[in-house]
């Protein structure tokens, strides 16, 4: 066997040390291991491969690329190198990110060695916050933090340096510092004493938990009746109040719901109440404007109807019904000034001739024993031409003939007083025994 | 105990990505393989 053969013989080995080492995450010792490895056979591949993986862990990115690019030249065929090459290559952002926060632990190493430890400390948190498996940003910040007699924050970091690399020496010396200046040292202390206190076990020896009793019947149910008491307080006191609660706000949230909608609908249904007052109004006008329009009596229609009327009996030559109907027409209710020409044409006649002619039908009716009619006829004719003592003279005698004494002599005093010098006035100072 | 500032100055700045190819390429490579074969290289120049 030549040189070169016990050279790759004892690099082999060498690596297996480490293989083994890495496997157990002593990353140091594994990283002594594979450097040897590599000092005895440079071509030994793997060796550089494990020695770039373990550089990367530790978050030494850059030395990782060192070796595997020193590896895929030794072996450009079939090196697992150019796979891990090829991975980081494939995200543009991760080398430009790790170059970063590698600047800014070198910074936090100038700041912490030019006495500026505060920059120094702010520093490696982002670091670490970023890169936490950068184990020298870890042992810097642990050692500041120990340099300020901040042991706990010191030990939580150098038990993220311990978990990545298991036996990390200066990590494991910084640690037990950490732990000598806090009580974890002695608690562990305590735990390696008892832990080896005891004597060595025989084969008829027994383990029982400490929590183990010996309980009879009555205990057991003890317990059960305890257990099932404490499991209905709880639910009575903090499950109960809670479930109460969220029913509570439930119910609330849906009442108030309601009855919003039920406002809403109300307000509605006061509109619509409005509404329908104001239609019912409206209609109401129109239905009454509709009547007084249809009203026989003093309906418009009906006086343009008795106006009609009026003029057929002027065309018929029959000027008693003429003056029949115009004894009934409103002439206040025809608004047409065209017509309003024809209706004071009517009037002019009526009051030079009209009123005769009812005056005449009233003596007639009074003659014919119908005093009732006697008096329409009579009251129709004074509409016409109120200065007609006669036709008052006659009214007072109907009301007399009645028994109506009052009234009578009310008409006659009238006669007698406005038209002393006429016939009818002597006739009533007849009547009344003057 | 803790020398702090010994301590302190045993921490280097890590590598740098853009100072990979300058290690790289002054890195060195030589193996106990190649000490023993200019060793021998020697030795037979010697002998010669």
């Amino acid at each position: 066997m030549d040189y070169t053969d016990r050279c790759r013989r004892i690099s082999n080995a060498f690596y297996n040390v480490g293989l083994e080492k890495a496997r157990i995450r002593d990353l140091t010792g594994a990283a002594q291991c594979l450097k040897k490895s590599l000092h005895l056979d440079k071509y030994n591949t793997d060796a550089r491969n494990l020695l770039g993986l373990i550089y990367y862990e530790t978050g030494e990115t850059a030395e990782a690329l060192v070796q595997w690019v020193i590896s895929s030249n030794l072996q450009p065929q079939g090196n697992r190198a150019i796979h891990y090459l090829t991975e980081i290559q494939g995200h543009p952002g991760l080398l430009e990110e790790e170059g970063v926060h590698i600047r800014k632990y070198n910074q936090a190493v100038q700041y912490a060695q030019t006495d500026n430890p505060d920059l120094a400390i702010l520093q490696l948190l982002r670091v670490v916050e970023h890169k936490p498996n950068y184990i020298k940003a870890h042992m810097l910040l642990a050692l500041l933090y120990i340099g300020r007699e901040d042991y706990t924050k010191a030990g939580k970091s150098l038990y993220k340096v311990l978990q990545i690399d298991k036996n990390n020496p200066r990590a494991s010396w910084y640690m037990s510092i950490a732990k000598s200046h806090t009580s974890r040292g002695e608690v562990e202390k305590r735990k390696l004493l008892t832990a080896f206190s005891h004597r060595q076990m025989e084969d008829d020896d027994v383990i029982l938990p400490p929590t183990y009793k010996e309980t009879t019947g009555w205990l057991t149910i003890i317990h059960i009746a305890v257990g099932l008491f404490m499991g209905a307080a709880v639910i009575f006191f903090l499950v109960m109040p809670a479930r109460e609660k969220q029913l509570g706000e439930t119910h609330n949230q849906e009442l108030n719901q309601v009855l919003e909608q039920v406002s809403q609908r109300n307000m509605e249904i006061d509109r619509l109440e409005a509404d329908k007052e104001a239609l019912q109004t409206e209609r109401d006008e129109a239905a009454a404007q509709l009547q007084t329009m249809l009203n026989e009596n003093g309906g418009v229609l009906s006086q343009y109807q008795q106006l009609i009327a009026i003029l057929q009996a002027y065309r018929a030559d029959d000027f008693q019904t003429a003056v029949e109907l115009y004894a009934d027409l409103d002439a206040s209710a025809i608004a047409d000034e065209g017509t309003q020409v024809i209706v004071a044409d009517i009037q002019r006649d009526m009051a030079a001739n009209g009123y005769q002619v009812l005056e005449e039908l009233g003596n007639r009716a009074r003659d014919a024993g119908n005093p009732d009619l006697a008096l329409e006829f009579y009251q129709k004719s004074l509409n016409i031409n109120q200065e007609n003592p006669q036709v008052l003279y006659d009214i007072a005698m109907i009301y007399q003939a009645r028994g109506d004494e009052e009234q009578a002599n009310q008409l006659f005093g009238q006669v007698i007083v406005n038209y002393p010098d006429s016939e009818a006035a002597g006739l009533a100072r007849e009547a009344r025994g003057y | 105990m803790i020398d702090f500032e010994q301590e302190l100055e045993r921490f280097k700045p890590s590598l740098e990505i853009d100072q990979v190819e300058d290690a790289v390429m002054n890195m060195d490579l030589t193996d106990m393989t190649d000490i023993l074969m200019k060793m021998m290289e020697e030795s037979q120049e010697r002998k010669e």
